[in-house]
């Protein structure tokens, strides 16, 4: 900071009179955005009450009476069936992407195995690769092996998508890791499989917990291999049902508002209880090379 | 690295195996296939591959409607590196700066929680507030007393592909708001307290402290935000699904709509692989960039 | 979109007609007289055909799959009741549904094609867009098949708007027809009687403007609903044969220049009838305005008229107080007059499948009059099958559009589903274009064109 020009003769940024000025001033202008934020979510879920007549009729009001079983409706349309599929999916390829993820980031950073280079461009050079890119050849090649329209293509795909940013993750972690403890169970007689289980994924717990936070937000909201690949409308995730909802209720606009915010609450829900870990991924994905 | 690494052994590589296995098959090997399939011609109705050579891309050097895509795309990671990385490096160095406690915390959750939701959620949400009869935005101009503004934000080509990018910004400002302010809380509080005795402003301070510590940051923010512009899919979709008169079109929508509407799989490929070289240059830069040189504090 | 996005109802466009070019309703012939009386004979065929399908010989075993496009919670159920009656019946057969909407079958169905998992029993459109399944295969001549007591349930023009080189593909399933539908308590206390020229049109459209009424709620998110008033004026302003012509995509040239004269006079009425900024409102939202009693008409499908009754959801003050209309032709319309846009909706089969037998017998099962009558009176719509529709089993002006068709010369099939996909598009884009002020009638023309010739060159 040395050398610079000008010198106010207030302290600035501290409580003087001029920052108390701008200070409200910011206050108000974050409190406008947050407002701004937030007011389309509640206004989308106050509108999931409303009858058709209000909804077209006084889109800013309040709903009249509270009709709950627009939420039923919506619940019994689809909702309820994208939930649980959405949870499949992502539950899955959770469990998935965090095992391999791991699995690799272990025998990379812990072991000394051939081809380790190679390897590990390899696993995170899939960063680079976009989904939208590999679609056509994916619709014939799980036509091929035969997981086209089932849940097995999403969850085979958001994992492949999505080891190598996983493996990134963990692997910088694991990198960090002290020998001390491994090696006091290698002493104990321990296998490499106990020593993966028992000793460095529970101390590798708080990265693990980020990178599944960040899988299943992924999972979650994936869009376009689960619009193309899946057809049945069974078996549709959320992202893609919603929109399939929208196509048959149109009429019923309050029904679709009630499928949208009973959509919104399982991740938002998610989001507030592991806030930290989820920024803590997020902050770490983005922060390192 | 730490430590010695224990001896490995051929044995170690099937822990590597799943997933290796599974990026070669379904992220590598299409990837590549799709390269070859951009020289062919078929469609959804007669799967034989006809070879056309080149002239998949020919098509799409005379496609208007590729040419406004990639606009679009442009116009999308333009208007994104504005209001997410510049408006979200200010609104995490205000809220850092300014705002202490419990409302910090509440509004740093608030900014953030839209990034959580599906795009066909907040894009279904903001089709009906763009909607001109009843549309939140239109109704709220009216009340501004700015009639002569009001439009058919998504029907018309002028405005669809703005209005859309708009529902983005607010969907994500929050978010990358979010990872400046982690990158900031790595600050050293007595880079400031410093500055401040030597009598700095906040907006001095913002400059010549946060800025340049928060550079490289910055740097990988506007990289991902514009190869994610790039690959915007979803909301457009959902929105306008890329009319009106495909003016709205992104590549990922003109790929699908190529593929699945036009029956033009070939083409399509074609489509990929440009999103292919974009994307691809994006992450060299990105790649190149994160090297090293981390800011020291 | 299936995404899409969509919305849905649709349709798209036009279509010719049936038949090979035919368009002509009814017995096909023009005669519209001779034809017209269909709902009483029909009465007679179908009472020798109490016994529904066949079905008598060996069991039927195994499963099927059938893709429709009603999802609508409106809809649906019906279709589901069907199969389940039909399963009930069979008991060792499966009947497992995939339900789309309108707008998302559209990829849908190519997707199924491209990646060969089309279901036994599945939806087209009639036009290029059946004949698309035709040219890879992936339909079955049903010639063979629906003949007999089946295929004399079926008014024949329904028929024949699925067949192609005199054979047949589709099972048609419902009848269709695009009307306009006014509120006849605006139209009297506004003094404004029903249009019979476009010009008369026009004219009404100006004097609810002025009083402060929308005068025709419109919607055209998507782009089918300007589409389909492509659809009805294209024959008015361009002789049958030329039409024929230009649908086909092996002749298709587009170069008469009542094609030009047709956008003219869709621009014409966007600006004097139609609700502006169209292309941002779904039509679902138009309609909801003149469900309100906020608009004077609006260009609506038969099948969708059920919506306007209190059954179907409507408010009262609107449901007793509506009639419909022809959009009417110009004055010195140089084409026919008598052309209505509509088409049946129907199923092909799929050429592949494994279980023919049950997919057939299903839609035998599906049109039979008992079922075709159940439709009718659940959904509001109007079905092929003779004698289904009666003032028993639904609303009076269903009865009346099947009146009405019978005296029509002939049907256009919507204008998207009729014609090759790229000129398609180009009359979908635009129209859309036209009506955000982004191309002029010349512009759409000029795409029309050179996407015909594309198809023409794509189609040798």
């Amino acid at each position: 900071m040395a050398g610079t020009a000008a010198r106010p003769t207030y302290r600035g940024g501290g409580d003087g009179v001029g920052s108390s000025v701008g200070r409200v001033v910011a206050y108000v202008l974050l409190i406008v955005l947050a407002v701004a934020i937030v007011y389309p979510l509640v206004w989308m879920a106050l509108n999931g009450f409303k009858s058709n007549a209000e909804l077209f009729g006084d889109p800013w009001g309040l709903p009249t009476t509270w009709r709950w079983e627009n939420f039923g409706k919506a619940w019994s349309l689809g909702v309820v069936r994208y939930l649980a599929n959405s949870v499949i999916v992502t539950g899955a390829s959770v469990v998935t992407t965090i095992l391999f993820s791991s699995m690799a980031a272990y025998a990379l950073t812990r072991h000394r195995i051939p081809f380790a280079g190679p390897i590990t461009v390899l696993l995170l050079g899939g960063m680079m690769l976009a989904p939208t890119v590999a679609l056509i050849p994916l619709f014939r090649l799980l036509q091929a092996i035969g997981i086209f329209n089932t849940y097995w293509a999403l969850v085979v795909l958001y994992t492949a998508f999505r080891i190598p940013f996983t493996v990134f993750l963990i692997r910088a972690y694991m990198i960090t890791l002290s020998r001390d403890m491994e090696d006091a169970a290698v002493v104990d007689g321990a296998s490499r499989w106990q020593i993966f289980w028992l000793v460095i994924m529970p101390i590798s717990r708080p990265i693990i917990v980020s990178a599944a936070l960040l899988q299943a937000l992924f999972s979650w909201n994936e869009f376009v291999f689960a619009l193309v690949f899946i057809n049945d409308t069974e078996l549709k995730t959320l992202p893609v049902g919603l929109l399939a909802m929208q196509g048959r209720v149109l009429s019923d606009w309050p029904v679709l508002f009630a499928a949208l915010t009973m959509a919104s609450i399982p991740m938002i829900l998610l989001f507030l209880a592991g806030q930290r870990q989820f920024i803590r991924g997020l902050a770490e994905g983005f922060g390192k090379g | 690295m730490t430590g010695t690494t224990r001896r490995g052994g051929w044995s170690m590589l099937l822990w590597v195996a799943p997933a290796v296995l599974l990026l070669v098959v379904f992220v590598y090997y299409p990837v590549v296939e799709n390269l070859r399939l951009s020289l062919y011609r078929w469609s959804p109705f007669s799967p034989r591959e006809v070879f056309v050579g080149l002239d998949n891309y020919a098509t799409l050097g005379a496609d208007p409607v590729f040419w406004s895509s990639l606009f679009n795309n442009a116009a999308y990671a333009v208007v994104s590196v504005v209001f997410q990385v510049g408006g979200g490096l200010v609104l995490a160095a205000v809220l850092e700066e300014l705002v202490r406690g419990r409302l910090k915390g509440l509004l740093r959750t608030i900014y953030f929680v839209p990034a959580v939701l599906s795009l066909t959620i907040t894009g279904l949400l903001f089709q009906f507030m763009y909607n001109p009869q009843i549309g939140l935005v239109n109704g709220l101009l009216d009340v501004l007393g700015l009639d002569a503004w009001k439009h058919s934000w998504l029907g018309e080509s002028a405005t669809a592909i703005w209005a859309i990018i708009a529902m983005s910004q607010w969907q994500s400002v929050g978010y990358v708001a979010v990872l400046f302010i982690v990158a900031m809380q790595r600050i050293p509080r007595e880079l400031y307290e410093a500055a401040y005795i030597d009598g700095a402003s906040r907006v001095q301070a913002f400059l010549r402290i946060t800025l340049p510590l928060v550079r490289e940051m910055t740097l990988l923010a506007m990289i991902i935000t514009v190869s994610g512009a790039f690959l915007v899919m979803n909301e457009v979709w959902v929105m306008t699904a890329g009319g009106p008169n495909n003016a709205s079109h992104t590549l990922g929508t003109w790929l699908y709509k190529s593929a699945f509407f036009n029956d033009q799989m070939g083409y399509a490929a074609a489509i990929a692989v440009v999103i292919f070289i974009i994307t691809m240059t994006a992450s060299i830069l990105q790649l190149f960039l994160g090297r090293g040189k981390a800011v020291q504090y | 979109m299936t995404a899409i996005a969509g919305p849905s109802r649709h349709r798209r466009t036009l279509a010719c007609l049936i038949a090979a070019t035919a368009i002509i309703v009814g017995a096909c012939g023009d005669g519209g007289a001779t034809t017209a009386p269909a709902s009483a004979e029909p009465g007679a065929t179908q009472a020798a055909s109490a016994e529904p399908g066949a079905t008598t010989a060996p069991e039927l075993e195994g499963s099927i799959s059938f893709l429709h496009k009603y999802s609508d919670p409106r809809y649906a159920p019906y279709f589901e009741a069907v199969v389940a009656a039909y399963m009930a019946e069979h008991p060792k057969v499966q009947v497992e549904i995939q339900a789309e909407s309108d707008q998302g079958v559209k990829d849908k169905l190519r997707v199924l094609a491209a990646s060969n998992t089309l279901p036994d029993v599945y939806f087209s459109w009639a036009g290029d867009f059946t004949k698309k399944f035709v040219r890879g295969n992936l339909a079955k001549d049903l010639t063979g098949d629906v003949t007999g007591e089946w295929a004399e349930r079926f008014t024949p023009a329904a028929l024949e708007a699925y067949t192609y080189d005199g054979k047949l593909y589709g099972v048609p399933i419902t009848l269709d027809a695009k009307y306009m539908v006014y509120n006849t308590k605006l139209f009297a206390d506004n003094g404004v009687a029903v249009p019979t020229t476009l010009e008369e049109l026009l004219a009404t459209c100006d004097t609810f403007e002025a009083k402060g009424i929308e005068p025709i709620a419109f919607g055209n998110q998507f782009g089918w609903p300007a589409i389909h008033f492509m659809t009805q004026l294209n024959p008015y302003y361009v002789p049958a044969a030329t039409l024929q012509m230009d649908y086909a995509p092996e002749t298709g040239a587009f170069t008469d220049a009542g094609y030009g004269k047709a956008l003219d006079a869709f621009a014409e009425i966007n600006s004097r009838c139609l609700t502006q900024g169209a292309n941002g409102i779904s039509h679902e939202a138009a309609q909801a305005n003149f469900l309100a009693g906020k608009a004077a008409m609006h260009y609506i499908e038969a099948v969708e008229f059920f919506a306007l009754t209190e059954k179907g959801g409507a408010p009262a003050d609107l449901a007793n107080n509506w009639d419909f209309f022809m959009l009417p032709a110009p004055a010195d319309a140089p084409g026919d007059t008598g052309y209505l846009t509509g088409a049946p909706d129907g199923f092909l089969v799929n050429a592949s499948s494994e279980q023919l037998d049950i997919a057939l017998d299903f839609l035998n099962y599906l049109t039979t009059l008992d079922n075709a009558k159940k439709m009718v009176a659940d959904l509001g719509w109007l079905s092929p099958v003779q004698g289904s529709a009666t003032a028993d089993n639904t609303f009076p002006q269903n009865v009346q559009v099947i009146e009405d068709i019978a005296t029509a010369t002939g049907m256009a099939i919507w204008l998207d589903t009729v014609t090759h996909i790229d000129v398609a598009n180009a009359y979908l884009n635009g129209v859309q274009a036209m009506l955000d002020g982004t191309k002029t009638t010349a512009d759409v023309v000029a795409d029309i064109q050179a996407a015909a010739a594309t198809a023409k060159a794509a189609s040798e």
